[in-house]
């Protein structure tokens, strides 16, 4: 057991002063103008600036467009971009999942100049995954690719294909074979998103973050951009997958957190601190500090119980944990702070940076993508309470019949 | 406060850790079956359990080499409270803990003899939750079996002791409380004044919290696990029940708050033993989330075995039963939320 300072070697404390100076000159505010506006996840004067330094995913090996960082150094890395902003480096998060498949499973020769354009920061992969009909039950995927030669001809339409705006790339689910049981007629792709026939709609979300509808019409994809074999795709995507569901990673002496929630916990952070601030400089009806107000130090105190759960909630259960605590707390925050919590970003009167207004729109999302936390419960019951699995009748269907 | 601190969040047990956990698991799962439990009401308190614990080392444990004991810390007292919780075990084993260890730091020469018996388990030491005052009686936890009270009066420390303690009264816990009315007993020695005293009793209360929160992560856990097991084999309308959402998912959700209660009784425990001046919330903030993860967790795991785990014979009803018993004698949660959220306020300024 382990929860002290890090001890720094004069190397690690002199990189962790440059990438913050960096980071500092980096983050401009259009940085933030421009991804509130936007709501994208992805900045590519950013992007492009880490990549150069091999910084983007700095864990990579030089030769491969990383920095070869340390755990410690990445650590480093990945809280000091915390301290600047984690929603532009949402894409980042989103790429690093379908990139392990293609180190995995793409022959060198193809993989090899992707992963080296996504570490230098001018590719991006986004995740296509969910349909139109449903998102949960991931492997009833309908969007279909046919065989004909070296070629595939894809058709169908994916739903919240977050990023597919700015990304070079989809990690595409597709059926191949509609006559096996749904999980074994799956493949990957990695269609690339400038594909004729491809055509992209912003959807768009309360919490500002934009998404997308996709739809593939007749698109071309060349055999050489299969991620694993024909109707494998299941295996394919189980790493990435079971790395979202956060099953099965190891604590790395303490340098990973344990929870899978620690982003949207850090989200709730960040509202206790704002409500914080504005409570220690308002006076209350009678004249006397909020700060000594018994309604704002319990309902700080109970905001700061949650927050502390969803950091230190392991696993699986720590997404669950994350979610519902953030989903609780911003709403009771917002109440404590009154119609002042309702206005947003740089309004007249509004207190601090309007983190507690952002968090409670924020938090809604948190419940849905990833995997809802309805999904995850089930994932729970499973596999940490060994409870048998319930026999739902879509469980096992063959896809024939359902064919586009 | 700082949400990107360059710290570690290794919850790995050592070896020496994992030896204890499995020790005392044992333990208390080969002397402490539930028939012991009932045996012991309402009293709370089994001697013959409390002669075994002592002879195991449970009441050296966490007293400093200096007076004879081995020095453990708070990691290793939280893991054995654990398993303490685990089997509801009618042994006053937080109270006499944290009171002896409170003593012992206390570096008084006048407090030697009583130190050396609360070692040898020979007299059982208690804590009061709240200060002395004229004509006020108190509910003291373990004071119906203990012979010395530890309390702030005014700006001191006192261990107030009498020959006997004060008659046992009946408690949904089945816990050993008894009313004490400190102010009037004649017997009293000074343990510390002015900031040690306020110290000690501080880092006591601080302790209590903790290893409350222990107990109620191991309570919760075995409640938990019998409901598992129900729901297992029951059926209805021909699918076993814990093939339904309305029941598995309030399970997951107990087991969700029992994993991160447990982590954050024991992260409580290490900033006691190695920083304690950086996270003087973490205490209160982990006792409040175990009384929340075993108030829910208990009615949860009792409901969903149906008019059952209603049932006096059900094993469930002494977990849930205890689960208040226990949880609200380390205070109001609602109280250390308000210390919480001071806490909060002096850290982002
Ligand atoms: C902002 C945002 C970004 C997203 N980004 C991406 C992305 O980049 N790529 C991508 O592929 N997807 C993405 N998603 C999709 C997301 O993964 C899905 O929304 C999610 O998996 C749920 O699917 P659904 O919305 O179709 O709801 P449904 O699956 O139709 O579910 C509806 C409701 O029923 C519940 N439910 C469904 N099945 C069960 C079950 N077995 N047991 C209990 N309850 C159940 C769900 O929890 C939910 O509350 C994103 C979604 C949002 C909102």
């Amino acid at each position: 057991m382990d929860f002290g300072f890090v001890e720094l070697s004069a190397q690690d404390r002199a990189l962790q002063q440059e990438i913050r100076e960096f980071l500092a000159e980096l983050f401009t505010p259009d940085v933030f103008a421009l991804e509130h506006e936007t709501g994208s996840g992805f900045n590519a004067k950013v992007y492009e600036a880490l990549g150069a330094r091999g910084w983007l995913y700095p864990s990579l090996p030089v030769e491969q467009g990383g920095a070869g960082f340390t755990a410690l150094q990445n650590r480093i890395m990945e809280l000091e971009l915390d301290r600047q902003d984690a929603r532009v480096m949402m894409m980042k998060g989103t790429s690093s999942l379908p990139m392990a498949a293609i180190r995995k499973y793409m022959p060198a020769e193809i993989a090899d100049p992707i992963l080296k354009e996504c570490a230098a920061g001018r590719a991006v992969v986004c995740l296509g995954y969910s349909e139109p009909d449903g998102g949960s039950d991931i492997a009833n995927a309908k969007v279909r690719a046919v065989q004909d030669g070296e070629m595939w001809a894809i058709n169908g339409s994916k739903m919240w294909t977050t990023g597919a705006h700015i990304s070079t790339y989809t990690f595409l689910i597709t059926r191949t074979d509609p006559e096996a049981p749904k999980h074994k007629g799956i493949t990957m792709f990695l269609v690339p998103l400038h594909s004729e026939g491809v055509t992209i709609q912003a959807i768009r979300t309360f919490s500002g973050e934009r998404t997308n509808i996709v739809f593939y019409e007749d698109v071309q994809v060349h055999d050489s951009m299969r991620i694993g074999g024909v109707n494998n795709g299941w295996t394919v995507l189980h790493g990435p997958l079971d790395e979202e569901h956060s099953i099965g990673i190891d604590s790395n002496g303490g340098l990973t957190d344990v929870s899978v929630g620690v982003s949207f916990s850090r989200v709730l952070g960040a509202s206790i601190n704002e409500v914080a601030q504005w409570a220690l400089k308002t006076a209350s009806a009678d004249g006397k500090s909020m700060a000594e107000d018994t309604r704002v130090l319990e309902r700080l105190g109970s905001a700061m119980v949650d927050y502390e759960a969803g950091m230190c909630t392991p696993g699986p259960m720590g997404r669950v944990k994350s979610s519902d605590g953030l989903v609780k707390q911003a709403a009771q925050l917002q109440d404590l702070v009154g119609p002042v919590g309702l206005l947003p970003m740089n309004a007249e009167g509004g207190i601090g940076v309007g983190d507690i207004e952002y968090a409670h729109r924020f938090a809604q999302g948190t419940a849905t993508y990833g995997g809802t936390v309805e999904v995850f419960r089930t994932i729970i019951a499973q596999h940490v309470l060994g409870l048998p699995k319930a026999q739902l009748p879509g469980a096992k269907v063959f896809m024939a019949g359902k064919k586009k | 406060m700082d949400l990107v601190e360059l710290r570690r969040h290794d919850y790995a047990l050592d070896e020496i850790s994992q030896e204890v956990l499995v020790a005392f698991g044992d333990f208390f799962r080969d002397q402490c079956p539930s028939s012991l439990v009932r045996e012991s009401q309402p009293v709370g308190f089994s001697q013959e359990l409390w002669d075994r614990l002592v002879e195991m080392g449970t009441t050296t444990m966490g007293l400093p080499e200096s007076v004879g004991g081995d020095g453990a810390g708070m990691v290793e007292l939280a893991l054995v409270a654990e398993e303490f919780g685990r089997a509801v075990a009618p042994v006053p084993y937080i109270e006499h803990v944290v009171t002896s260890r409170a003593l012992a730091r206390a570096n008084n020469p006048a407090l030697a003899d009583v130190i050396a018996a609360a070692a040898n388990g020979s007299r059982i030491l208690a804590l009061a939750s709240a200060p002395v005052m004229p004509g006020t009686k108190q509910l003291i936890p373990a004071g119906a079996i203990a012979r010395d009270v530890l309390a702030m009066v005014g700006d001191a420390l006192v261990l107030y002791s009498a020959d006997t303690p004060p008659a046992h009264v009946p408690n949904q816990g089945s816990t050993p409380l008894a009313w004490w009315d400190l102010f009037s007993l004649p017997n009293r020695t000074v343990v510390a004044t002015g900031e040690e005293a306020l110290a000690i009793y501080t880092r006591a209360h601080d302790e209590r919290m903790v290893l409350t929160a222990s107990a109620l992560v191991g309570l919760t856990e075995y409640a938990l696990g019998l409901t598992v097991e129900f729901t297992k084999t029951r059926e209805t309308m021909g699918v076993l029940i814990s093939t339904l959402q309305g029941v598995a998912f309030p399970l997951t959700d107990i087991a969700t708050n029992i994993a991160g209660a447990r982590n954050i009784a024991r992260k409580a425990a290490w900033f006691l033993d190695f920083d304690p001046e950086t996270r003087p919330e973490l205490p209160a903030i982990a006792l409040v989330y175990a009384a929340q993860t075993a108030t829910q967790g208990t009615q949860q795991a009792a409901h969903l075995q149906g008019g059952l785990g209603f049932t006096v014979e059900n094993d469930i009803s002494l977990y849930f039963l205890r689960s208040k018993g226990w949880g609200s004698l380390a205070g109001d949660p609602t109280a250390h939320l308000a210390a919480i959220g001071k806490h909060v306020l002096s850290s982002v300024n």
